[in-house]
């Protein structure tokens, strides 16, 4: 095994985005299989992170870091996957287009969820906050997500979950997404209201959901 | 009073302070409303785009501007509160979209909530003013929330409150309101009878809407708390130091914009920084660090020359536990006695201001009454609470429980509590009633018994008749 898969592990175990980059960028110019720097190296490291966190081991910045450095790799790995170098092939568990709702801008809680959704596997795009519905939709047009996963804080700006889930019914692109939501004030009932298609009260309970519905 | 102690020294004071001016000169804060924007030009800041680079001495000058205490008129006189120096002030918690019931139930907050708190505060020789947006009211249009709960304080109490600070236009009406209830915006202005929260959006951000609403109130001369909210390790360093460095300098740039627009305006320094919870990343309020910022804030107050606001109840737990208890206790406790005046969220709190609760209230209601009691300290001032005579009339081996000294002296000398149970355990064990339970009787026994003062009928039909011409203008 060549040894740059590990130190690619240890990178992301370490959080270390400058080092991912790095050593993703040696894979490309080496020529070393980046299927094989995938599958060996940046989910070897995020699978360790991942079970540190659910053994209560690893903290947030952590998680967080880890999943950073592992997003900045693989952005570093993108076109030589997509051009189909390697053996086999590289599949993410699925796409998701995050954000936090217009007139919002509490992102703690998104970005927890976004580096425990990368973490487990799911290819997150973070639209970030303050995002309307179209903002939303066109993203996942662009990348061709199944899942949009939408966050609010504040009680005033919920119904903007409610405004996503109609602009998806408005403009027949219902059957497409399956939109979840979430945020502090926030309730499964709200979600079942509004027609959403899951909603969780917190990031752990968030990737279930995902591998629940893309399962 | 008690003399309030610090918890630090003069020279982490110095270096604190040197730190926060650093940050506001060479990192600057954000100000997205453009009029605040020409505020700090005009003053002749450095100003790129919308970040605004403070200059230290203009910062100390300006904060120097603010007025060390300031009275808050209530329509009824005997409930004026004087703001700063050796006070206290109590009132319900602030903003929390949830109830939390007494068998673990939770539901989403409604106006007849708002009322029954407003009711509590307003019944409670304890709380001293019936605070603002006690719940969420989310069955009210949040187009005129802000309306009901303003008519909800005038109505159900006759004590000071808090006004929406939700933009300019909305904080205008809060204002209006009360300049109906106190006969003009010229009385109020004389005597300022309304307060609001502004928060800043950390790490070194203002809002538009909170700056329109800081616009409104100063321009008014009604008070203000300029508070910073820094979650330590997520929305601001992981270190006590860098993060209350973080907060003190936006509670400077947000006092010092207060007292560009209207010199002498009343603001009050606050503070609810606290640390993240690394596990969930969750905010967390009922622990020592909170204690400490709380604490740390108020000597900040003192150094600046303003009043403070800090603390409260403050617990992460979900239901009234012991977690609930000693939580509340130790920051509300740390808040007055260091010397916060205007506690927020003293009373209701649970879940990091996720929620109000009723026996929750009622929990904080009676640890603030401890905690004021406390605060009295030893009367020394006479010979009768020296008590050498009745010392020596008792002689060695008495007792004093049949001394008319006692029976004069007892109630005003000790706290009576209004929850806790004292008894026996044969006593205790006739209902076996856990704080809780015996919460949940007493709120219900206070709201039924509660009759809200008197309004004068012409000044009722002037205030509803604002009410409604606004709500109709703004649900159109
Ligand atoms: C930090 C904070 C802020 C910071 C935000 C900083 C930032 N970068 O995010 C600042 C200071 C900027 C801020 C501003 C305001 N805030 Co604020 N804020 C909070 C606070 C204290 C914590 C929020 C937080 O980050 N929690 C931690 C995270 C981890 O929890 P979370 O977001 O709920 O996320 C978890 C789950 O919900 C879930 N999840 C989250 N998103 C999603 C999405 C999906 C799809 C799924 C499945 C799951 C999921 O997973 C997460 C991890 O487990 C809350 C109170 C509280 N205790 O929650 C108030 C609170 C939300 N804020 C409140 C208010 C009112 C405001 C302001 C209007 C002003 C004010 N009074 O402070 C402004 C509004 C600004 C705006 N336009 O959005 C109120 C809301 C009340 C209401 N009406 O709903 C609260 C409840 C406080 C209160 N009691 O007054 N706030």
């Amino acid at each position: 095994m060549n040894p740059i898969f590990e130190e690619i592990k240890d990178a992301i175990v370490d959080g270390d985005e400058d080092l991912a980059i790095e050593l993703a960028e040696r894979v490309v110019a080496e020529k070393i299989d980046p299927v094989q720097a995938v599958q060996l190296g940046f989910i070897k490291g995020i699978e360790e992170v991942g079970a540190a966190w659910t053994s209560g081991e690893a903290f947030l910045p952590d998680v967080m870091m880890a999943a950073d450095a592992m997003k900045a790799g693989m952005d570093v790995l993108e076109e030589v996957l997509a051009a189909g170098e390697g053996e086999g092939a590289y599949e993410d568990k699925g796409k998701i287009v995050l954000g936090t709702v217009e007139g919002d801008i509490h992102d703690i809680g998104k970005n927890i969820v976004g580096a425990l959704l990368t973490s487990a596997g799911f290819k997150v795009y973070d639209i970030g906050i303050d995002q309307k519905a179209e903002e939303f939709v066109a993203k996942a047009d662009e990348v061709g997500a199944k899942i949009i996963a939408a966050s609010a804080l504040l009680t005033t700006t919920m119904k903007s979950q409610k405004v996503l889930v109609e602009y998806l019914d408005d403009n027949n692109l219902r059957d497409k997404y399956k939109i979840i939501i979430g945020g502090g004030p926030t309730s499964a009932k709200w979600g079942e209201d509004i027609g959403a298609d899951g909603w969780a009260e917190t990031a752990d309970e968030a990737v279930e959901l995902c591998k629940q519905l893309l399962g | 009073m008690l003399p309030k102690f610090d918890i630090l020294t003069d020279e982490q004071i110095n270096k604190i302070h040197k730190n926060s001016l650093k940050i506001l000169q060479e990192i600057g804060v954000e100000f997205s409303y453009d009029p605040a924007i020409e505020v700090f030009k005009k003053h002749g800041q450095r100003v790129e785009g919308h970040r605004v680079f403070l200059d230290p001495d203009f910062v100390e000058n300006m904060v120097e501007k603010a007025p060390a205490q300031f009275t808050l008129h209530a329509r009824n006189p005997e409930h004026n509160l004087v703001c700063g120096g050796e006070n206290v002030i109590y009132m319900p918690g602030y903003g929390a979209p949830f109830v939390y019931d007494a068998d673990g139930g939770k539901r989403d907050a409604t106006m007849a909530d708002y009322d029954n708190f407003v009711k509590l505060a307003g019944a409670s020789k304890n709380i001293h003013m019936t605070g603002g947006t006690v719940v969420e009211p989310t069955d009210v249009s949040d187009d005129i929330r802000h309306l009901k709960m303003a008519y909800s304080h005038i109505i159900n109490s006759d004590k000071c409150f808090m006004g929406s600070s939700s933009g300019y236009e909305f904080a205008r009406d809060a204002i209006e309101l009360t300049a109906l209830l106190h006969g003009g915006l010229d009385v109020i202005k004389e005597k300022p009878a309304l307060i609001c929260l502004i928060n800043s959006v950390t790490p070194l951000k203002y809002d538009d809407r909170m700056l329109g609403g800081l616009m409104a109130y100063a321009e008014a001369g009604q008070p203000m708390v300029i508070a910073s909210l820094v979650m330590a390790g997520s929305t601001g360093p992981a270190t006590m130091a860098g993060a209350l460095s973080l907060q003190n300098a936006e509670v400077l740039a947000g006092i010092t914009l207060t007292q560009c627009i209207n010199p002498g305006t009343p603001v009050v320094y606050g503070s609810t920084s606290a640390v993240t919870d690394m596990s969930t990343g969750s905010l967390s309020i009922g622990n020592p660090e909170n204690a400490l910022f709380t604490s740390a804030s108020a000597q900040f107050s003192r150094f600046y020359g303003v009043p403070c606001r800090g603390g409260g109840g403050l617990t992460d737990a979900k239901t009234v536990d012991a977690q609930a208890g000693y939580e509340s206790m130790m920051v509300l406790f740390a808040a007055s006695t260091t010397g916060v005046n205007f506690v927020l969220h003293t009373a209701g709190i649970l879940q990091y201001y996720m929620a109000m609760s009723y026996e929750k209230f009622m929990v904080d209601d009676e640890i603030a009454g401890m905690v004021l009691r406390y605060l009295k300290g030893f009367d020394t001032e006479s010979d009768e609470k020296m008590a050498y005579d009745v010392i020596e009339t008792v002689g060695p081996g008495g007792h004093f429980l049949t001394q008319k000294h006692t029976r004069k002296n007892f109630k005003t000398e000790f706290y009576r509590p209004a929850l806790s149970d004292r008894q026996s355990f044969d006593g205790w064990s006739k209902d076996s009633l856990d704080t809780n339970q015996r919460a949940k009787l007493k709120w219900q026994e206070v709201l039924a018994n509660y009759t809200p003062p008197e309004l004068d009928p012409a000044v009722k039909e002037k205030i509803e008749a604002f009410i409604e011409k606004r709500s109709k203008e703004l649900m159109k």
